[in-house]
């Protein structure tokens, strides 16, 4: 029996000593022990007099700094932690602040260590008060800053590199948009150079021109112009190289050149496009052919008007606006294409315009341009057009289809060149006599 | 980018067909070109050439169809335009060539 008590006893003693230590435990986990808790908090604790002077602090900031507790305590003031600039801040804003809010938060301030190191500190300060209300002693946090200012200095080192790069793309913008406005302005010196600088003035004829580029960056294909001939005579043409760019306008070129020394030799519309052909033929015979379409031809002033005579060489027909009232294509059938077929072959075709007739010449940007609506401008929907716009002296023709044109908007995806030429009607000239 | 025009190779009794579907401008004519020097022709073939499904047409692509003509005949053999769809059509009138290449199915 007495062996059972004892044992009953040395059970009882052994499970109350498994209780306290499981209590023990407990406790620790559940932090009961305010000092060690003060003592190695993962932040640094710091009470000072209202003057600075360090009254009490924890182990964890005592660690980060180096220090023992004896070379603090009573001997050293919070701003004696701090960095020169530290001190300055302390001095001149946190100091002046705590004392007349009673808090501050999240200052960044920077300690120096006993090895000199400098520690990032985030800094929380309290004043304690007595009852009556008189501050008593300051209470401060310190969290350690280290990693937030690795990252802000990570922050502040992308961020200057992005700026850096910005820069760099601001000035190769810059530099590309100079030399687009330099290529912009080398394009449009050449296409100016492709058409004549302004129409002569013609005893007896109206004539107008339009030009509308279709890139401010491409120089178009299309050209025209109008020159005095022997006799009282008048050139003129109007056409349209295949493609864009330098070589387009280097084919312009030769054709607006060759066209005007054809006709000075020989006032021959078709003349004049055969030998446009056989320059182009001759001069474009390899891997890169080129071709224009032109409708090339010559006014001759009479009585009654200006006999027009004119060659087609592939090109939409020309469109003439009747002093009537109403509108007619001249077609040259059978007119093929200028300098690509080995036998082209050109037609005439003759009028005579009349007071208060017009006469539209024309290319394809026009005739093919996308209309808001959807399908493309055709010559029908041109005859209409001009139909109800006769009669109609040259600047007006001109003007007209220049407010066509805008409207097609970006539909106008071409170069697209027009010359109207007209006689002026029978009353304008009497007024001009009188 | 997916290429605007697809060109499919084929044969009838005449010679080598070639059928053009999509646009055939400035971006596209190369692949005429490279499609039709690629197409072996004898003397006396035809080489036809299926427009039925070409939807645009541009000063590029009428030229292609000038150098197409002008190998065939480099080869003593012919070209024949097929199924010219009306727009494409119209082009031609204007530019002549309805006279000078051979269309066929209008």
């Amino acid at each position: 029996m007495c062996g059972t008590a004892d044992g009953e006893h040395e059970r009882e003693t052994g499970h109350d000593s498994v209780e306290e230590a499981e209590r023990a435990q407990f406790s620790a986990l559940l932090e009961d022990s305010a000092e060690d808790l003060y003592e190695h908090a993962p932040c640094g604790y710091l009470s000072t007099m209202l003057d600075g002077q360090i009254a009490k602090v924890n182990t964890t900031l005592l660690d980060w700094l180096g220090y023992t507790r004896d070379q603090l305590v009573g001997r050293r003031r919070f701003a004696d932690l701090l960095t020169v600039g530290g001190k300055l801040y302390h001095e001149t804003h946190f100091a002046p602040l705590l004392a007349m809010q009673g808090h501050l938060s999240g200052i960044a301030l920077e300690l120096r260590a006993a090895d000199g190191s400098r520690l990032p500190v985030l800094v929380t300060s309290t004043v304690k008060t007595g009852s009556d209300g008189q501050p008593l002693l300051i209470r401060t946090t310190l969290f350690d800053a280290r990693d937030r200012r690795a990252y802000e200095q990570e922050l502040l080192r992308a961020r200057k590199s992005a700026e850096q790069a910005q820069s760099q793309a601001e000035t190769a913008h810059q530099e590309a948009e100079t030399e687009r406005a330099r290529l912009q302005q080398v394009v449009a010196i050449l296409q100016k150079s492709l058409l004549p600088p302004q129409l002569p003035q013609v005893p007896g004829l109206d004539a107008a021109s339009y030009y509308h580029p279709a890139s401010v960056d491409e120089i178009g294909g299309d050209f025209y112009d109008l020159f005095a001939l022997a006799g009282g005579r008048w050139g003129f043409f109007l056409g349209d190289v295949c493609g864009k760019g330098p070589e387009a306008a280097s084919a312009t070129s030769l054709i607006r050149y060759t066209l005007r020394a054809a006709f000075l030799a020989d006032s021959d519309p078709v003349q004049a496009l055969a030998t446009v052909h056989a320059a182009l033929h001759e001069r474009y015979a390899g891997e890169d052919p080129r071709y224009c379409t032109a409708i090339a031809g010559t006014l001759t002033p009479r009585p009654d008007g200006i006999a027009v005579t004119l060659a087609g060489g592939g090109h939409p027909s020309a469109l003439l606006l009747r002093a009537d009232g109403t509108a007619e294509f001249l077609p040259t059938p059978g007119g093929t294409l200028v300098g690509i077929l080995p036998r082209p072959h050109f037609s005439t075709a003759h009028t005579l315009l009349g007071p208060g007739d017009t006469m539209l010449l024309y290319t394809d940007g026009l005739t093919e341009a996308r209309t808001q609506a959807g399908p493309r401008y055709s010559e029908e929907d041109l005859h209409t057009f001009a139909a109800a716009l006769a009669p109609a002296g040259a600047a007006a023709t001109i003007n007209a289809l220049q407010g066509l044109l805008e409207s097609f908007g970006a539909g106008l995806d071409d170069d697209t060149a027009l010359l109207a030429l007209g006689v002026p009607a029978a009353n304008t000239i009497e007024g001009a006599a009188g | 980018m997916t290429p605007e025009l697809t060109i499919n190779a084929g044969h009838n009794a005449t010679g080598p067909v070639l059928a053009l579907v999509g646009d055939l401008d400035h971006a596209t004519a190369p692949q005429l070109r490279t499609a039709v020097t690629d197409t072996a022709l004898t003397p006396g073939q035809i080489l036809t050439l299926d427009l039925s499904a070409v939807a645009f047409c541009d000063s590029s692509g009428i030229t292609a169809l000038i150098a197409a003509h002008r190998r065939a005949l480099a080869q003593e053999a012919d070209l024949v335009l097929a199924d010219v769809p009306a727009r494409v059509l119209r082009i031609l009138r204007i530019l002549g060539l309805d006279q000078v290449l051979r269309l066929a199915g209008q």
